[in-house]
């Protein structure tokens, strides 16, 4: 579905920014995901008069975006969640950030906020500084429970045996069994999407590239296709080129992380997280002496990427050749032992149909049969003159998830030899000046897709800078994959999803 | 003379525990191709919790105080009572198995009340699996104990392995053969290793012994620790010992076999860890609601070992 048929069906004249009444827009969106142009993104913005609530759709040729105004002395619009599931956290986050009022919202928790911030707080509006100190406050955030004979709360974390971030997760089990599972995550919220406004984007950067420490190549450039589509800067054949090399680099890694963690710690078969780690190790030092860091900061700048010697072509071609034969053993192994299979198999089950209603993103999504990728689906970089397949599965089980990681990973490796050998000659890096406009930026980090949408200001300045995270979405699939497992299976359900704290709570 | 070899038993088993497990560390780890801690860290571990503070939640009761001396008792008694470097000494006449067993079944027991004491969520969730385990392996445990028993013709451990001692390894091995697998199963799912439990694991979901003792610190957990080892160690060297009883001293208790003895009980313990190292490289641990299967194996193998042994000692 393009997008002028889809303001056809609404009926509404526009491009791919359209205004449409508040009363609305619940009707109009659910035309379009009818359609099948899911809902990608929402985000606010404050205006002069009030508030505009936006809705992002992913069409065919590009993205469709609806807009409703909502006057600030009644910022409210009927909610978009009683027929869209994927809108259920973007409007709690709305109204944490900005005091917009979905009304009918079936679950009007919090989300960011914790009990302490005081009621009406709402820190992306612009007369709350950034520094405000609140006072303590006790706001109940009640969890969901079961009640019945012989059904138990385990709570686990925030805190966590091991060094992760904290999150907190409430099952309510019968023996091993999971009823429900519910998590609360947004401890420790960065407020990136605050601290960036009234700075430049250079100045912005470096807190962009540590929204998710994992995947600094992913947010970077979202953020770079954003801020340079928003003030109309091209950037070099070369450098394109550069930025397919990064990411997919940054992919590769972080599949053969997952991989080794999935059997090594997911089900204990050690051998494949001490191979896997050990050769996560051998690209991080490759990036180190590549970029000068081991998690890639510096590899995306701002209207170009980091340049490579001819010399640096043969070390990524050693390093990677090594890699992928040693990772073919692994997995040869890996799907040699019916134990490890047998774990995989069966074990949280997402179903292609809560995939689609939640807003799944990237490996979990494609495991259960969506086939969005935005390297292909919203070409960026040099993706269009590469050609990227898209690896789809159909179990949605950890097994799926893992397939879809190997599959990709293969695809990386190509990607990234392709790119070693048809690098265009030039400039990596195009100066760039950074003027007044708003525009989105998408790309497919390895977790999924990334959306930023930044508005500068006529100095060139962030005045708003809305990003959306993949963990973000798919942090709520648990509720919908873990039930039916058994505890002891939850370790390895959330190691196939692998989901970032730190990106969730930017 | 008795006397000095049952201590001297006692305290080889005590001294071996800590390195029993260095050893299969050590092993696992060269199997990962990684280097791995040295085999001398679980003494400093140990040491280095004795003089740690203890902290224990006012949720707890005296239970919670006294379960690790219960715990570290009956390993105690199990380094004694178990035939792992000599036999036909003073604790022959006590190591009946029922005795051994029911000794061993204290520690876990006491083990599973500590896990349930403090009312935290993993500690429960650990003691329910460790009861559901050890309920459904313990008939595997007493059929291939009677079945040992049938073939040599005594009910205690010490009797048994004299047994195993005096006969030819040969016309031993094969009547025994079944039993002894079903012994490994046991071994295993007893001492918490794989595809039981994973005794390395840092995922709090999935632990069953490491939930149970998760609330300890300090000295508690150092003596909670070591009666595992201990545990380990001495089931372990049982095993040893009947699938190659060669080298174990008996009496007369001269010099020179003891000497034997000390390297063979030496050898059959890094034989033992390297096996245990070799099994938890190469399998994945089980999911939980597949556990009934392997205790099942485990009791048809047992089964399968008792009917042998009945009929060799019929003809």
């Amino acid at each position: 579905m393009t997008i002028q048929s889809l303001t056809q069906r609404i009926g509404i004249a526009g491009k791919d920014f359209v205004l449409v009444p508040r009363d609305d827009l619940h009707r109009h969106a659910e035309v379009c995901v009818e359609a099948g142009a899911p809902l990608m993104f929402m985000y606010a913005t404050e205006e002069a008069n009030g508030f505009v609530v936006h809705v992002v759709f992913s069409a065919e040729d590009g993205f469709l975006t609806l807009k409703a105004e909502l006057p600030r002395d009644d910022p409210t619009y009927p909610s978009l969640t009683r027929s869209i599931m994927a809108a259920h956290w973007y409007e709690r986050l709305m109204h944490d950030q900005f005091g917009i009022v979905a009304e009918g919202h079936p679950d009007w928790r919090r989300l960011i906020h914790h009990e302490n911030i005081p009621e009406g707080t709402h820190p992306l509006r612009k007369d709350f500084a950034w520094n405000t100190k609140l006072p303590h406050a006790n706001v109940p955030y009640p969890m969901h429970a079961v009640t019945g004979k012989g059904i138990y709360e385990v709570p686990v974390g925030p805190i966590h045996a091991g060094i992760i971030e904290p999150g907190h997760f409430r099952f309510n089990v019968r023996g091993e069994r999971i009823l429900t599972l519910e998590g609360k995550l947004f401890f420790k919220h960065k407020g990136v999407e605050k601290l960036v406004e009234g700075k430049t984007p250079e100045e912005a950067f470096p807190f962009i590239e540590r929204i998710s420490g994992d995947m600094v190549a992913g947010h970077a450039l979202a953020f770079a296709e954003a801020v340079e589509a928003a003030s109309g800067v091209a950037i070099s054949a070369r450098a394109k080129h550069l930025r397919v090399l990064w990411s997919e680099l940054e992919r590769a890694t972080a599949h053969v992380f997952d991989m080794g963690n999935m059997g090594g710690n997911g089900t204990g078969f050690t051998f494949m997280a001490a191979q896997g780690f050990r050769m996560v190790e051998d690209m991080r030092r490759l990036y180190q002496s590549l970029v000068g860091h081991r998690f890639l900061r510096g590899a995306i700048v701002l209207g170009g990427a980091h340049d490579i010697s001819e010399g640096d072509v043969e070390k990524i071609r050693a390093v990677i050749d090594d890699i992928e034969r040693d990772m073919k053993k692994v997995l040869a192994i890996a799907y040699g032992s019916d134990g490890l299979m047998e774990r995989f198999e069966t074990t949280g089950i997402l179903s292609l149909e809560a995939a689609k209603a939640y807003g799944a993103r990237g490996t979990p999504a494609r495991a259960s049969g969506v086939t969005l990728d935005i390297r292909t689906g919203h070409p960026y970089a040099a993706y269009k003159e590469l050609g990227v397949s898209v690896v789809t599965e159909k179990g949605g089980d950890v097994a799926a998830r893992f397939k879809v990681r190997d599959r990709e990973l293969t695809e990386s490796f190509r990607l990234i030899r392709e790119v070693l050998r048809t690098l265009p000659k030039g400039e990596a890096k195009t100066n760039s000046n950074f003027k007044q406009g708003s525009a989105l930026g998408a790309v497919e980090s390895w977790r999924g897709a990334i959306i930023d949408w930044v508005r500068l200001d006529a100095e060139g300045r962030i005045d708003r800078c809305a990003i959306s995270d993949p963990s973000f979405c798919n942090w709520s699939l648990f509720g919908e994959l873990a039930p039916g497992n058994i505890v002891p299976d939850f370790p390895l359900c959330n190691k196939s999803l692998n989901l970032s704290y730190s990106g969730t709570d930017l | 003379m008795t006397v000095t070899i049952l201590i001297l038993q006692f305290f080889l088993v005590l001294a071996a525990a800590p390195a029993t497990v260095g050893i299969v560390r050590k092993i696992k780890a060269r199997f990962q191709n990684r280097r791995g801690a040295r085999i001398t860290l679980p003494y400093w571990s140990l040491l280095s919790l004795l003089r740690k503070e203890m902290t224990i939640t006012r949720h707890s009761s005296w239970v919670f105080r006294i379960v690790p001396f219960v715990v570290f008792g009956s390993a105690l008694a199990l380094a004694a009572l178990i035939p792992s470097f000599a036999v036909g000494i003073l604790a022959a006449s006590m190591s009946n198995i029922f005795l051994v067993g029911a000794v061993a079944a204290l520690g876990s027991a006491f083990l599973v009340f500590g896990g349930m004491d403090t009312g935290s969520t993993f500690g429960n969730m650990g003691s329910s699996r460790e009861m559901t385990i050890a309920s459904l392996i313990e008939p595997a445990v007493y059929v291939s104990l009677a079945s040992l028993a049938t073939l040599s013709g005594s009910w205690s451990l010490d009797g048994i392995a004299l047994f195993f001692a005096a006969s030819k390894w040969v016309e031993i091995i094969l009547p025994a053969s079944l039993t002894l697998v079903a012994l490994v199963f046991v071994l295993l799912a007893e001492n918490a290793r794989y595809p039981v439990d994973n005794p390395a694991t840092h995922l709090e979901l999935t632990m069953v012994h490491e939930a149970m003792v998760l609330e300890y610190s300090g000295p508690y957990l150092a003596m909670l620790e070591y009666a595992s080892w201990i545990k380990l160690t001495a089931m372990l060297m049982l095993v040893m010992n009947l699938v190659a009883p060669w080298g174990i001293l008996t009496s007369p208790f001269a010099l020179g076999a003891t000497l034997i003895a000390l390297v063979a009980f030496a050898i059959k313990l890094g034989v033992g860890a390297f096996v245990i190292a070799f099994i938890e490289s190469t399998i994945v641990k089980m999911r939980f609601y597949r556990m009934q299967e392997y205790m099942s194996l485990a009791l048809i193998v047992a089964l399968g070992g008792l009917a042998i042994s009945l009929v060799s000692i019929a003809v």
